[in-house]
């Protein structure tokens, strides 16, 4: 029985009457309020299935009623499984899911914070906004345009004043800190050397890009402000956003424009693990290493530049195609200067281990074990460094991964080491995806430009980050997108941050936060520990309610 | 090539001098030597004034609205671009009927007074000939024309006298008063 | 070619501190690739510093989201008079694509405008854009400030007839 079948058995066993449709490699199910607890647990849990992400959606101007989509996914055949809750109109109530899958608790704060969503049988504080918003403006509604400004209050929160039950001091990481480079405020709660909590509150980099896909921007320029949610690994969520809109409305992209994608893909990965390994090196206190990594990774820029037309940011992507075009004399450069990275990078990599004061920093440090990976759904490097086998890019295929062949590394210890290498490895895996696409690119065009999109079609549509597996979903309107979810890596792996942190020497809390390379800018939102968290309540989102 | 087993000898960070005295110098000595510039690379754009025609299809297509048409009382249409606010996407020179924008690889745009950084260029708009408003850009109606002679008649009509002609002209094929 | 002028006691060398207020980070990887060898901004005397009570200049990159505002605030009060600050990229100069979002105050003229008001004198303003910032532009700005390049950008203004 194919793998649709059974799904779809599945979901019927529960919601006999759920509304039922497949569209590719995505099922679509609406379900009641009433079953989807128990559709939710058997999805995640007894069929191994791993959570995405969750959006609301305001659909009060198509069908009368707000509605909560959950994204789930199940790599290993390769489907994506979307599950449609309908909410009231005027006061939108929704049964909550994070005690089954902890890690939606986010994406649940978020819909109730941006869209008013409320969810019962959990408790809720307030994520996304500043803490002096008003209450009852909602800026992801229909109804409220994208630059509605309340009253400008300049006032900021205390140190340690969540702090009432939570013992030890409190030492203040950030906003603006030498080891970090975006402002994201951690405070660690430490006795003696040994941290025992950590709250977080980020959000200072929630520039509201949601808000203006789906208002000002149209189809085009969209892919242009996908391209500026992060700095550093910008070019994959441009893709994957036009891979969202072109799955929705069924368009045809050349195979020649798949494979520049692929390529720019990955040397950006291998732009990005360079400079993860540079500051790593910087924050362990070898600055020879962060020069020496960054000196290399300098000619990865020049070739990307070469490429596309900017060091950064690329802006080559376009729905139907690319910009620019690889000829002959730019592959010639390009594997001349992956000869040289790939040498240089042998010798510095082994100069770099054969540090004893590095070694002995990196091993047993921050670690996160198999089974809290899989509770929280970690992804990327984070995931792999802890014995889960996940890569987007082998498990569902997209642009042109489907003709190259490559290993995925894994490392079962799930301390910072193991994170390391295999980022180490991945920039070996990428040289050589680069060498066997630049083999096989095929003759055509790079762009079409003769395409329609259709309103109402949805689309969900996953690509692998240098940080882990990055979802944006999508739904299609006139002439601009109707709602546009963006899901980046760096939200899933925060929340373990609080399990890798805890009970580590205070010393290493700066290389452990830094080795799940986060990227606040991608995450977009801040997640604010309830007011009068304790430690009881932290251990049962973490370990799901005992 | 994986890194399994991780044995580097007591002193073999030393290697790193090695390196760094094999590599020298790689510092390129900007602004007294060439940057690492490529031919490729995307800087600030130029408006040529001698083919622009004050359509407003850039201006369409600028993502963060560095390019912005603006209408001053006296009708005159000026075409601003904001150097501060440029994304530098050349999304204008791909969409520019004419050809009038043309990108460059100048970046050196550093300066202290926000006012340097923008560029207009004023286009002079038509003159109704019937009612004397003041409508579009002359060269945009050069342009028409030139690429659909038929309507040099009334190009120089704006568009609420030609609305009037055209519901007259209905008026006199179907006789009589229309509605 | 205009000479741009300076505070006349600011050194030889001047300490940078780097402020980020909500950016993609694409200026501030550029920022710390100035430090690299191929750029090396030390040659000029640039050090970046840990903490803006040492700095001359902020390098502000980012529109000012609303959430850091008052950190930001407080980080600028905290340097010392000559204070400059110098807006890398195209959203601390003017917003970039979401100059009007409603969780974004706008880049670094309308964080000028707070300021005044709050009583924080800054003295000298320079704006670099480029999306992201090219090392060699911020190179180049802090040759302006030192006196040792001149302005090339002039604002343009052109008439066209029929």
């Amino acid at each position: 029985m194919d793998i649709i079948s059974k799904y779809i058995d599945v979901i019927k066993a529960i919601e006999p009457s759920a509304d039922v449709g497949v569209s590719g490699d995505t099922i679509y199910a609406t379900v009641s309020h009433e079953k989807i607890r128990d559709l939710v647990k058997t999805i995640y849990w007894d069929h191994g299935c791993f959570f995405r992400t969750c959006a609301g959606s305001d659909e009060r101007m198509l069908n009368g009623f707000f509605a909560l989509y959950h994204i789930f996914g199940d790599d290993g055949h390769g489907l994506n499984i979307v599950l449609k809750l309908y909410a009231d109109p005027d006061k939108p109530v929704v049964p909550s899911i994070a005690d089954i899958v902890p890690a939606a608790d986010w994406c649940e704060m978020e819909a109730r914070d941006l869209l008013g969503i409320e969810f019962s049988g959990r408790k809720p504080y307030r994520l996304v906004l500043p803490p002096y918003w008003p209450k009852n403006l909602y800026p992801l509604r229909k109804d409220v345009a994208y630059d509605t400004k309340p009253q400008l209050i300049v006032s900021s929160e205390k140190v340690g004043i969540w702090g009432k039950t939570a013992t030890g001091v409190a030492v203040p990481i950030g906003p603006y800190h030498p080891a970090l480079h975006e402002p994201e405020y951690f405070e660690l709660y430490v006795e003696g050397e040994r941290v025992i909590d950590v709250r977080y509150r980020g959000f200072h980099v929630h520039r509201g890009i949601e808000k203006l896909g789906e208002s000002k921007l149209t189809y085009q320029q969209v892919n242009f402000i996908a391209e500026r949610i992060c700095g550093i690994c910008g070019f994959e969520h441009s893709v994957c956003y036009a891979q969202a809109v072109e799955k929705a409305a069924g368009i045809d992209v050349p195979e020649r424009a798949k494979f520049v994608r692929s390529i720019v893909l990955e040397v950006e990965r291998i732009h990005s693990h360079l400079l993860w390994i540079g500051v790593a090196a910087h924050l362990l206190g070898y600055d020879t290493g962060f020069m020496h990594t960054w000196r290399i990774r300098e000619h990865v820029m020049v070739i990307a530049e070469m490429l596309t037309g900017s060091r950064k940011t690329y802006g080559i992507n376009l729905i139907g195609g690319v910009r620019r075009d690889i000829d002959d004399e730019k592959k010639r450069r390009v594997l001349e200067v992956l000869e040289l990275v790939e040498k240089e990078f042998t010798v510095l990599v082994k100069t770099m281990t054969s540090v004893p004061q590095i070694m002995k920093r990196l091993r047993g440090t921050g670690i996160l074990s198999k089974e809290d990976a899989r509770r929280l759904s970690v992804v990327g490097p984070t995931a792999r460094g802890s014995g889960l086998d996940r890569d987007v890019r082998r498990d569902l295929p997209y642009a042109a991964y489907s003709y190259a062949d490559f290993n995925v590394p894994v490392y079962d210890d799930g301390d910072n080491l193991s994170r390391f290498l295999v980022r180490v490895d991945e920039v070996y895996e990428s040289i050589s995806i680069i060498r066997q696409l630049l083999d096989q690119l095929p003759k055509g065009p790079v762009m079409n430009e003769e395409f329609n999109i259709p309103e109402g079609r949805m689309a969900v549509s996953v690509v692998e980050a240098p940080r882990g597996e990055d979802v944006h979903f999508i739904i299609t309107g006139r002439g601009k997108p109707y709602r546009w979810r963006v899901r980046a890596p760096t939200y899933q792996n925060i929340p373990a941050l609080r399990v890798m942190l805890r009970d580590q020497p205070l010393a290493d809390a700066p290389i452990t936060i830094a080795s799940i390379d986060p990227c606040f800018s991608c995450t977009d939102r801040v997640f604010v520990i309830d007011r009068s968290g304790s430690r009881r309540r932290l251990d049962k989102i973490m370990y799901g309610l005992g | 090539m994986g890194l399994r087993d991780i044995r580097g000898s007591r002193l073999g960070f030393l290697r790193a001098l090695v390196i760094a005295g094999r590599r020298g110098r790689v510092t390129r000595r900007y602004p007294y030597e060439e940057p690492l510039l490529t031919s490729d690379f995307r800087g600030r754009i130029d408006i040529d004034e001698t083919k622009c025609i004050g359509c407003g299809a850039c201006v369409n297509a600028c993502p963060p609205n560095a390019l912005e048409l603006l209408r001053s009382r006296d009708g005159y249409v000026s075409l601003r671009y904001f150097v501060g606010r440029c994304i530098f996407c050349w999304r204008c020179v791909d969409v520019c009927p004419t050809g009038a924008i043309r990108g460059t690889r100048e970046f050196e745009l550093a300066t202290d007074d926000l006012s340097d950084l923008y560029d207009v260029l004023i286009h002079e708009p038509m003159k109704c000939r019937e009612c004397g408003s003041l409508f579009s850009t002359k060269r945009m109606g050069e342009y028409v024309v030139s690429k659909s002679p038929v309507v040099e008649n009334y190009v120089d009509l704006d568009p609420g006298c030609r609305r009037e002609r055209l519901l007259k002209a209905i008026e006199g094929r179907f006789g009589g008063r229309s509605g | 070619m205009v000479e741009v002028g300076k505070p006349r006691f600011l050194g030889r060398s001047i300490w940078v501190f780097h402020l980020n207020t909500g950016s993609c980070n694409g200026c501030d990887i550029e920022v710390l690739d100035v430090l690299t060898p191929y750029h090396d901004a030390e040659r000029f005397g640039v050090k970046l510093v840990v903490s803006p009570r040492h700095a001359d200049a902020a390098l502000l990159t980012g529109p000012i989201t609303l959430e850091s505002l008052p950190k930001v605030i407080r980080a600028i009060e905290a340097m010392p008079r000559p204070r400059i600050i110098v807006a890398l990229g195209s959203c601390a100069c003017g917003g970039n694509i979401w100059y009007k979002s409603y969780s974004v105050v706008g880049g670094v003229p309308e964080l000028l405008k707070i300021l005044e008001e709050r009583g924080v004198v800054v003295d000298g303003v320079y704006y670099v854009p480029g999306c992201p910032v090219r090392p060699e532009s911020i190179i180049y700005a802090i040759a302006l400030i030192k006196g040792l390049a001149s302005k090339k950008v002039r604002a343009k203004v052109k008439r066209v007839g029929g």
